[in-house]
């Protein structure tokens, strides 16, 4: 039952415990003033400090403290609650006490960190930020985490290497999955490779070993052609809505039509350098085999099927879902230089290594010479770097205003894995290497570097302010483009070096997926990738409870990398739905029926649906409408309580009267 | 049977037994002990007057500046020296703690 | 306890980050695990750590709740002090014989009050700050230990029986034995974890002998609040450094060594170093020779930038040798790379070798995997299930599998535990 007066705080036995942080909080503030500035209090019963609170041996003496000396409410000051409001919780439950009977202070990022250049005034606001939680504690009253059934089933967005690992690992623990692609194939950016690092295998079969697996596990459905369109609800209890297109042909035609069919567009799978018919398969051996017509390209005329015309409809249908989790695998696009940036898109020599690795696969059998339009290939050049690791002030922020000062982690590995295997093939090709810092790192990569340097490609290093340039070769010269810069290997000697092909080491940037940033309110990065809570404690988790990051769309990374990082991401989502079962923090709206009359007024302001509704109820004999809360669809934010005329809602575990009692805590006349 | 619940008589005899079975460890300890208690001894002397640093120690008791400092660390962390602090801005001065009365 | 026989779903070899965070992984989807730790504590290497990039939080910060979390996870068992002896295959799963070393401390008894450290006569040097500092005989191993029990080494010990006398709740045991403990489990993950490359493998960098040449680990430890001085002092002299120098890939991308490959993380923990002893020494010059700086991972080379904005001097060169001048002075003999190769001498107060990674532990004679020419376990499938070793139930995650920073341990950990867990399902499933 609901009080109708606040309660006298009852008589309070307080634990009060202030953290050194190993020096992070301690090097800063005074913490053996502030705790015996809390021993003053009259509700305190015991105030200490300990180096580190949150290790076992500090989280043991609050759970003795609890049962010896009987406290009944805990003020821990310490890092950010963030980082161990929940580690602290745990610690006091285990002493035997409600474990909303403790409020967390935060004295590192809100103190010590922000007023290192001020002990003195940083220790008095530890005091007074201590006092507040003080306060607050006085008043605090048990609550229960809310428990919510969670649906086993996930949603993987994505269908590229991460994804499929993801999706296969989840299922594996025996939960439901469903994968949405956008694109009618599977495979992502992998399938577009040909060897890959460290193993040397051919791509698209260590691929369709995995395809494979996932396409025949009776746990997952695949959708491709399909996008997310609408999300509602929370962890455990995702109500998402996914729009289909369809393939345009179908079993019965398609082979026909993929025959009949004559408009041309670029092939994007092959990064422009072929063209493709709009109606397509992505490439020979590919998962789904039926092809699709390409909606985006396809021009709507008739196309002649047996004698018939047939015209190609895309029939979209949307289907909703209860999903528990879902993970995020939205991958990357490689960086695609502005036009005429070391003669791109300007020269027809200059290619980005995705292109050539197209290149290369793209030939049919005629190993004796390498040729690049019909010109025979004799001196390559390869550059580093192009489009990440850009500096401020000497490069151009993208169009989009964001300077690619991120190193992009596969380009060198990849850029010298494939020259090694150029010059296994071609050993008088004549390989200049156009580098800042070699970035082979790690047990498998750096034999890629010696081996380049044994098959004698000419490393040439250049400061990241001054980055080679590649121009047209004057009429008549040997070769067509001259790639010019300075040589940091031999005292910053000017060097024109003449090619006939010049390679962009071209970085990574995030598939474009600011809709479901909008759609999910997830956050991004400096650098546009994803972001995740923290890169240690919760290394692929989005702060949105049940939205998790998987492989390339959280930041660059090879192909083990991603799928380390979906594996890992599929243990998480299994962590939270292996129960069937999700609890979420209490702090959620609270109605004082006595106090409501029905006004609306907090509907109204509600920014999340079905969160509260009127209800009609009989009082004194009287049918009256009241608002109700449903928890799990409440967010806390508190709009409510500050429209409600009556003061009739609070949220639970931040009342107003707890804001007030602190506000004049932090006020108060103190000594310090 | 653990050590705890012998007899006070028995604990003797056992940590004796013991002694001889380890013998050599704990006659190499023992030296070590020996030797390590002689150069705090020096050290305490040399800090006796006035707070000093591992180098002026070092000087004094006739020691490598390494070891000396090695010894003052240990004696730092269970509370038999602390730092006072600095000479010339780069040398750490050290003092004597007073001993706590029993 | 009395308890010779154990059973289980999983067990997980090693007690650090990636160990730790596995464990945690399945415990948290409701299995039961058992962590093997062959240290009196778990932590492993992270709980030494001053502060962690690129985030720059403290390192005990992140582990030690960690550490606790695993000590409080009612699905986890800790058998710390504990070796494994051999694995057998038992149908799908394993049978592993543990030896428990005896702490000469009753586990059940001691709360980690440290009266028996302090009434130890031996001090000897400390293996938590890598022999720097000292530490007594008995004792508690560190101040965040979990288990915080103490514990005996009977190798430096002199039998004296203070330590007894002084304990309040008689937990010291001379007469403790090793155990012999059985577990039963259907999964398996190998997560032993890395040693860097030894201090005196070069003889051209003092063989480690230079006393105010140190590595990277121990620069960690005097970094560390908890550290053998609780500030960056030179461990000839106690003096502070005014210059300090590094020296990467000093155990790595080194052919006469045998480690030729890229250990990862020194790029990193160099500049992390470097910024730590700025922050505390303000006055102090910093250099670091490099060949290629190799910050690569997320939001590392914005760390490197910030680095070169603060000051740290970034020199690229080879370090030909180190020696010593009268006053215990490094000396650096140099080759300038940028500057036409020409070779120079520098004196500083002080060189962290950037040490690299080699495995801790070569598992191919117990457990029947496979590992490289290093001894890192290695993947049938390093791409596309990285933690999969030929044996199948047996997983492989973090340092054990080759170097790799905190981060990617910490998501190696959890994609092993995801393909221990899915490994069980499969297992159970096909009864």
């Amino acid at each position: 039952m609901t009080e109708k007066t606040n309660p006298k705080p009852e008589e309070t036995k307080i634990g009060v415990y202030v953290c050194y942080c190993g020096g992070n909080i301690s090097d800063v503030v005074d913490v053996e003033k502030v705790a015996e500035k809390m021993r003053e209090h009259p509700n305190v019963t015991i105030a200490r400090t300990d180096m580190s609170m949150c290790s076992d041996a500090g989280q043991s003496i609050v759970e003795n403290d609890i049962k010896e000396l009987g406290l009944n409410r805990v003020v821990i000051g310490a890092c950010a609650p963030s980082l161990h409001e929940h580690t602290f919780r745990g610690t006091v439950a285990r002493g035997g006490l409600n474990p909303y009977f403790f409020h967390h202070v935060g004295l590192r990022e809100q103190d010590s960190w922000v007023h290192s250049n001020n002990p003195g005034g940083a220790t008095e606001k530890a005091i007074r930020l201590m006092y507040a939680g003080i306060a607050k504690a006085n008043l605090l009253k048990p609550l229960d985490m809310i428990k919510l059934k969670a649906e086993r089933h996930a949603l993987v967005i994505g269908g590229g290497v991460a994804g499929l690992r993801a999706a296969y690992d989840i299922a594996g623990r025996g939960i439901n999955v469903t994968l949405i692609e956008k694109t009618p194939f599977l495979g992502g950016r992998m399938a577009q490779l040909e060897t890959v690092f460290p193993t040397g295998n051919n791509a698209r079969e260590d691929l369709h070993s995995l395809i494979n697996e996932v396409r025949t596990h009776p746990l997952i459905t695949i959708h491709t052609l399909s996008e997310l369109v609408n999300i509602r609800g929370y962890i455990g209890n995702y109500d998402v809505q996914i729009r289909s297109q369809s393939r345009g042909v179908s079993g019965d035609n398609a082979e026909a039509a993929l025959a009949a069919c004559t408009q041309e567009v670029p092939d994007d799978f092959n990064y422009g350098l072929t063209k493709r018919k709009v109606v397509y398969r992505a490439y020979e051996g590919c998962f789904p085999s039926t092809p699709a017509v390409d909606w985006e390209h396809y021009d709507g005329k008739p196309i002649e099927i047996d004698g018939q015309k047939v015209i190609f409809e895309n029939k979209k249908k949307t289907f909703d879902l209860r999903i528990g989790a879902i993970v995020i695998a939205t991958g990357f696009q490689p960086y695609e230089p502005p036009r005429g940036d070391y003669g791109y898109d300007e020269l027809p020599e200059v290619v980005t290594l995705p292109q050539f690795i197209r290149h290369m696969g793209l030939r049919d059998g005629n190993v004796g010479e390498l040729t690049w339009k019909g010109h025979p290939v004799r001196d390559i050049a390869a550059i580093h770097c192009v489009g990440s690791r850009h500096l401020a002030g000497v490069h151009e922020p993208q169009p989009d205003g964001i300077l690619n000062n991120y190193c992009s982690r596969v380009c060198c590995t990849a850029t010298l894995h494939q020259v090694n295997e150029l010059l296994d093939e071609y050993p008088n090709i004549n390989v200049y290497d156009f580098y800042e810092d070699i970035r082979t790192y790690g047990l498998e990569h750096e034999s890629y570097y010696t081996e380049a340097s044994k098959k004698m490609v000419r490393f040439l290093r250049f400061h990241g302010d001054q980055r080679p340039e590649v121009v047209a070769a004057p009429e008549g010269d040997t070769h067509p483009v001259l790639v010019k810069g300075k040589d940091y290997l031999t005292n910053g000697l000017e060097v024109e070096v003449p090619v006939d092909l010049v390679i962009l080491a071209v970085g990574m940037v995030p598939r474009p997926v600011d809709d479901l940033v909008d759609m999910m309110k997830i956050p991004k990065g400096d650098d546009r990738f994803l972001l995740e809570v923290h890169p240690k404690l919760r290394p692929v988790e989005t702060p949105v409870p049940g939205i998790v990051l998987a492989g390339t769309a959280q930041s660059p990374m090879n192909i083990q990398e991603s799928c380390n990082a979906a594996s890992a991401a599929a243990a998480k989502v299994a962590v939270l739905l292996a129960a069937g079962q999700v609890e979420l923090d209490p702090y959620v709206a609270n109605v004082d029926l006595d106090k409501c009359e029905g006004t609306g007024a907090c509907i109204e302001v509600c920014e999340y649906e079905d969160a509260i509704v009127l209800e009609t109820m009989t009082v004194e004999g009287k049918e009256v409408q009241r608002a109700v809360v449903t928890p799990a669809n409440c967010s806390g934010c508190g709009n409510c309580v500050s429209a409600c005329p009556h003061h009739a809602i609070d949220v639970q575990g931040w009342e107003v009267a707890h804001y007030e009692a602190m506000v004049d805590a932090i006020t108060m006349e103190v000594e310090i | 049977m653990s050590y705890s619940e012998l007899s006070q008589k028995e604990k003797t005899q056992v940590l004796k037994k013991l002694r001889e079975e380890h013998a050599e460890t704990v006659e190499r300890t023992q030296a070590l002990v020996k030797k390590q208690n002689t150069i705090r001894k020096d050290i305490r002397k040399a800090l006796a007057d006035e707070s000093k640093t591992v180098p002026e120690i070092a000087v004094i008791i006739d020691q490598p500046t390494h070891e000396v400092l090695w010894h003052v660390s240990a004696m730092k962390l269970y509370d038999l020296v602390a730092e006072d602090g600095m000479k010339d801005y780069v040398d750490v001065l050290y003092k004597l703690v007073e001993e706590k009365k029993k | 306890m009395d308890e010779n026989k154990l059973k289980a779903d999983a067990l997980v070899v090693g007690g650090g980050i990636a160990g730790m965070q596995s464990a945690l992984d399945l415990a948290d989807q409701g299995y039961q695990v058992i962590l093997v730790e062959k240290e009196p504590s778990i932590g492993g290497k992270m709980i030494m750590l001053s502060k962690v990039f690129p985030t720059l939080d403290c390192a005990s910060c992140i582990t030690t709740p960690k550490m606790s979390a695993v000590a409080n996870n009612k699905n986890i068992r800790i058998l710390s002090y504990s070796e494994i002896q051999s694995i057998q295959k038992n149908g799908s799963g394993f049978i592993a014989n543990v030896l428990k070393k005896p702490r000469f401390v009753v586990e059940e008894t001691c709360t980690g009050c440290r009266l028996c450290e302090y009434a130890c006569p031996v001090d000897i040097p400390n293996p938590f700050d890598l022999n720097i500092g000292a530490i007594r005989a008995v004792r508690v191993p560190f101040s965040t230990a979990v288990p915080q029990i103490a514990v005996l080494d009977m190798d430096n010990c002199i039998l004296c029986g203070k330590c007894a006398r002084a304990c309040p709740v008689d937990s010291i045991d001379f007469l403790q034995t090793e155990k012999e403990v059985e577990i039963e489990v259907d999964t398996l993950i190998i997560a032993t974890g890395f040693e860097t490359t030894p201090i005196d493998a070069k003889k051209e960098y003092g063989n480690g002998k230079l006393h105010n040449v140190i590595d990277g680990l121990i620069m960690e430890r005097l970094l560390a609040p908890t550290g053998p001085y609780a500030r960056v002092i030179r461990p000839g002299d106690g003096k502070e450094p005014e210059s300090i120098a590094y020296v990467q890939c000093a155990g790595s991308r080194d052919e006469t060594l045998g480690v030729p490959y890229c250990s990862r993380i020194c790029c990193m923990y160099a500049i992390k170093q470097a910024m730590l002893i700025a922050g505390s020494l303000p006055m102090a010059d910093i250099t670091i020779y490099y060949m290629d700086i190799r910050t690569f991972g997320k939001g590392y080379e914005q760390f490197y930038q910030n680095a070169q904005a603060m000051g740290i001097e970034f020199v690229k060169g080879k370090v030909a040798k180190i020696s010593e001048d009268e006053n215990q002075n490094p000396v650096v003999r140099v080759e300038l790379i940028d500057e036409n190769s020409q070779i120079i001498e520098r004196t500083h107060d002080m060189i962290v070798l950037s040490v690299g990674m080699i495995p801790k532990y070569n598992p191919s004679q117990v457990y029947g995997v496979n590992v490289d020419e290093f001894g890192f376990v290695k993947s049938p499938t390093p791409n596309l299930s990285s933690t999969k070793t030929n044996q199948p139930g047996i997983f492989a995650t973090g340092a054990s599998t080759g170097p790799m920073d905190i981060v990617d341990s910490i998501n190696s950990a959890s994609a092993a535990a995801s393909s221990a867990a899915s490994y069980l399902e499969s297992v159970r499933n096909g009864k």
